[in-house]
């Protein structure tokens, strides 16, 4: 459970990284797109720490001036999740028995806009991405899911771990009948 | 619409269902005139409007809806509609205002819903108009339930006492079992779910059948609490499904061991609702503060779970969408660490993401679309289970069945053909 005061990221691409090390974050980044697409759930948990925050709060229009869109950290959200909870949800996909992925669905990560900002220690950058999600599944079942992501990465061995991810997803009422997905 | 006979459509003394009730459009749009339009329907909690000025936009059916707590302090609610063209006053999900400014031309309205500002009223409009017949065109009914706000279209509805009828005594085990009431968390999950609104509402209303199969890969790898008991859920619950009245229905277990409560909400708040019994007791009395796993409808489209904390309306988009529109529920005197323990249970469980919502929508999108096909409209449903096994019990109000049966279910759609005829 979330309690802790989430580190603030950089605007994104206002402190940026050599391009040694964005080349290495965007390889990072594809390679989970890869394995989520390719439903490797075991080896994606690999890529986060044991204390990561994996959250997506929910959106909603408001009046501007005003609140901000997004619930906050004590208010809901679509996912607001411990390395344990994760893996709980990968779990249930191995039952074979989750009806929402029964059979699987087909899934396509793209990644892109990434901007990689250096962190407050030397082990640790900020990665912005922006990523459309498209998901289809029985006969004709699609869903578009478009947003951003904003990781906190760090480094491990020669590459990285995700230490916290917020997902901000831009629909405020989801077009799909669920979020049987990682994003 | 050709005239439907309803009766021959939904046969409850056989537990029959014909599933074009499901998919077809005419009898859609009745409902949207029969039911949605006459019905009390879901609003909003209180707590979302705490201040004068608070507001919310919802549904009522098809129509978009705004609920305000005026600057004299009472909630009203009001067709989000200017009375001018016909565009939406309101843009926004929720917030605090003095007035609602249409985007077309600037019609103001204030929040009791009176016409305060109409551009070049002089130049152009002579002060000839009547701005005091010109308001937003209000709500017919709106009033509460212990925190829960409801409204009617219908000026000739029943109080909302009388609708809710014994429902209200199976909501106070849900919503009263503390002093201060409950309160809503920020952030509402909405999605949409391309199946009947119908579904939905009846699998609240009481299908605890389904559970042991529709969520066998979460029991299988835990959810907290009550799921790594293997009996936890399925055969010999030992629950009741309960019709107070009308289409209303409540499935609770009534459960001999006051820890037993502990174990069907978030580990984090177990202690808390073991430790609240004795004041649930002396409130409720022993039936009522010994239920857990309260699911229910209140008709047409409110539902609650409260082993996930989880209030819901399930607003009909047409035939084959619904709108899923969800909210956590918690006691506002409840200690800040179990209001977020209720929190991250809640939607780590019942949301879209739910780890037991999840598999709920593909099973009721394709229970509806069973409609469309012309052969399939030529082969009844079966809601027979725990037919002729319902009827009076000592401690509870309203027609009582097995926690597995359809009784709930027989009891919302009789209902539903009778406002359908």
């Amino acid at each position: 459970m979330a309690t802790a005061v989430r580190p603030a990221a950089p605007d994104a691409g206002t402190r940026p990284v050599p391009d040694a090390v964005l080349r290495s974050v965007e390889h990072f980044l594809y390679r989970e797109a890869h394995l989520l697409d390719a439903h490797r759930y075991e080896e994606w948990l690999e890529l986060f720490t044991d204390d990561v925050h994996y959250w997506m709060p929910v959106r909603r229009d408001m009046p501007k001036p005003g609140a901000s869109e997004f619930a906050s950290e004590r208010e809901m959200a679509f996912f607001d999740e411990s390395k344990d909870s994760l893996r709980n949800r990968v779990a249930k996909f191995g039952t074979g028995l989750a009806w929402a992925e029964e059979p699987p669905s087909r899934t396509r990560h793209v990644i892109t806009n990434i901007m990689v900002d250096q962190g407050d220690s030397e082990s640790e950058v900020w990665a912005h991405s922006d990523f459309v999600f498209y998901r289809t599944r029985l006969e004709s079942r699609q869903d578009i899911l478009v947003g951003a992501r904003q990781d906190l990465l760090r480094r491990s061995g020669d590459s990285w771990t995700i230490a916290r991810r917020t997902i901000l997803l831009d629909q405020t009422v989801l077009s799909a009948d669920n979020l049987s997905m990682f994003l | 619409m050709a005239v439907v006979d309803m009766g021959a459509l939904v046969d409850l003394d056989r537990g029959l269902i014909d599933r074009r009730i499901f998919a077809d459009p005419d009898i859609y749009e009745r409902e949207l005139e029969r039911i949605f339009a006459r019905c009390w329907l879901y609003l909003g909690h209180e707590s979302q409007l705490a201040k004068p000025g608070d507001f919310l936009s919802t549904y009522m059916g098809e129509d978009p809806v705004l609920v305000v707590r005026g600057t004299d302090g009472r909630v009203r609610a009001f067709l989000n509609t200017c009375r001018h063209r016909g565009n939406r006053v309101c843009r926004v999900d929720e917030g605090n205002t003095k007035a609602f400014t249409c985007a077309y031309h600037g019609w103001t309205y204030d929040t009791l819903g009176k016409l305060v500002a109409v551009p070049s009223y002089k130049e152009f409009w002579f002060e000839e108009l009547d701005t005091s017949q010109w308001g937003l065109a209000p709500v017919a009914q709106v009033d509460s339930y212990k925190g829960l706000i409801f409204g009617t279209i219908d000026p000739a509805a029943p109080p909302l006492l009388d609708y809710l009828g014994d429902m209200a005594w199976c909501l106070d085990a849900v919503i009263d079992r503390r002093e201060g009431g409950m309160e809503v968390i920020g952030g509402v999950h909405k999605w949409t779910v391309d199946a009947n609104w119908k579904t939905a509402a009846e699998n609240f209303a009481g299908d605890a059948y389904h559970v042991p199969r529709t969520h066998i890969s979460a029991i299988r790898t835990g959810f907290g609490g009550a799921s790594l008991q293997p009996a936890g859920y399925g055969v010999g619950y030992g629950g009741v499904q309960i019709n107070p009245h009308v289409g209303h229905g409540m499935g609770a277990r009534i459960v001999d061991q006051i820890e037993e409560l502990g174990t069907s909400t978030a580990p984090g708040a177990a202690k808390y609702t073991v430790d609240n019994y004795p004041k649930a007791e002396e409130r409720l009395g022993r039936t009522r503060a010994r239920m857990s796993i309260m699911h229910g409808t209140v008709f047409p489209n409110l539902s609650f779970l409260t082993a996930a904390s989880t209030i819901r309306v399930w607003h009909p988009k047409g035939p084959l969408r619904f709108e899923v529109w969800s909210w956590c529920i918690v006691d506002k005197e409840a200690p800040p660490e179990v209001k977020d323990a209720l929190r991250v249970h809640s939607l780590r469980r019942f949301s879209p993401g739910g780890t037991l919502e999840q598999d709920d929508s593909a099973n009721w999108t394709q229970v509806s679309w069973s409609g469309r096909g012309v052969a399939a409209r030529r082969v009844p449903l079966n809601y027979q289970m725990g037919l002729g096994h319902e009827g009076p019990h000592d401690d509870i109000p309203g027609r009582v069945g097995p926690w597995e049966s359809d009784t709930n279910q027989r009891a919302f759609y009789r209902y539903w053909a009778e406002l359908m005829r």
